[in-house]
């Protein structure tokens, strides 16, 4: 997380709060080989406002996306595996070639 | 005590290193019932350590505070996954350090001294810049600066009191101006993370004479980066300031400033004909 990726986080997350929504907050908290951001990469998925920063685009950020607003349906934090170890002769975008563990969480309007 | 909730988790990640402090936050991520329940260290750099939130059971707050405190005190600590067990509760946390903020202090803001404040800003640290001219050292040159000083040469860090976090960056209109600059910042205990000089292969050269006629120790000397910044060739003042900014990420992070390619020499090592 940088800082200023720190700063339109903390703003978004607080908009959320303020505004009564629910929303998911993605953090890289392993990865494993080469993958396009590293641990304490961030990312706000809101439904209302969409994404705040990035764990590191494409595939495997949709598959966070996913499993975002999965969190936000059921209240309950999801740990995802991203592999991004596909062929590299293939000309899919998930040729970084590592793998990566991204923290789910929901984040609730109320204080917890 | 409840969990810290996550919007004032980031807060603290990000607000803390600014006003000097570290800050420290534990999230258990493990797939138990204190899921997503966070407490964070926090460390002022006046006044006393406290804790804020916590994982829902004392005793794992208890082990977690403890690495918390190692890993701050650990300049080599990352951040990471640790697993720590609790009577028959076995609990994986997520820890995140925050140090203090870096400050780089650019002096002189001439035509190089603008690109290497953005730089700057954008590589995360906090920019100072400071000038005597007050048509130059204006906010609307330094957009992304945190102060813009209209200071004397002869007493330039009054209002940006330097510190082992500082970089400080010589870059004035006037040699004489460096060297003032220079002799006091490299007299400063705390000594700065960094001090740089632009200047030719002579001017560099007859400032190490001048420095060395006043009696300042060699060992000083060895503190100075000058000329500053790594060898890319850089001509204009903007690929001037993206060579001395590659030298501040190569001093914090360690690198050799060398060429990826010729570090990794990926077709050399894999791709080997026979002959």
């Amino acid at each position: 997380m940088t800082h200023d990726d720190g700063r339109s986080l903390t703003q978004a997350l607080y908009a959320a709060r303020e505004a009564g929504r629910c929303c998911a907050l993605a953090t890289i908290i392993a990865t494993k080989g080469s993958t396009p951001r590293k641990v304490g990469a961030r990312m706000i998925v809101d439904p209302d406002t969409g994404l705040v920063g990035t764990v590191g685009g494409g595939c495997g950020e949709a598959e966070v996306i996913e499993a975002a607003y999965r969190v936000i349906e059921t209240g309950r934090a999801q740990r995802v595996n991203v592999d991004l170890t596909d062929d590299l002769v293939s000309w899919s975008p998930a040729v970084c070639g590592g793998v990566m563990d991204v923290f789910v969480e929901p984040v609730s309007p109320e204080a917890s | 005590m409840t969990s810290l909730h996550p919007a004032d988790a980031v807060r603290l990640l990000v607000e803390i290193p600014e006003g000097g402090g570290s800050a420290v936050v534990s999230t258990v991520v493990g797939d138990n019932r204190f899921t997503g329940n966070r407490i964070a260290w926090v460390v002022m750099e006046k006044g006393e350590p406290e804790s804020r939130g916590s994982l829902g059971l004392p005793q794992a707050d208890e082990a977690v505070m403890e690495l918390m405190r190692d890993a701050l005190e650990n300049p080599r600590a990352s951040d990471g996954l640790h697993e720590l067990a609790i009577a028959d509760h076995p609990f994986e946390v997520y820890i995140e350090i925050r140090r203090p903020v870096q400050e780089l202090v650019v002096v002189g803001a001439g035509h190089i001294a603008q690109p290497l404040a953005h730089l700057g800003a954008l590589l995360g640290f906090r920019v100072n810049v400071i000038d005597d001219r007050p048509e130059f050292a204006t906010r609307e040159r330094f957009p992304s600066a945190e102060k813009v000083i209209r200071a004397d040469f002869s007493d330039p860090f009054r209002e940006v009191p330097l510190h082992a976090r500082s970089h400080v960056l010589l870059v004035t209109r006037g040699h004489k101006y460096d060297y003032a600059c220079l002799i006091i910042a490299l007299q400063m205990d705390p000594p700065p993370a960094y001090i740089g000089m632009i200047g030719s292969r002579r001017r560099v050269r007859a400032t190490y004479v001048q420095l060395l006629e006043e009696g300042i120790d060699r060992v000083l000397l060895d503190r100075i980066h000058a000329p500053v910044g790594l060898d890319i060739g850089a001509e204009t003042p903007e690929e001037i300031a993206v060579a001395v900014v590659a030298e501040l990420i190569m001093v914090r992070r360690g690198g050799t400033g060398a060429s990826l390619r010729g570090v990794e020499r990926v077709m050399e090592r894999f791709f080997k004909e026979d002959k």
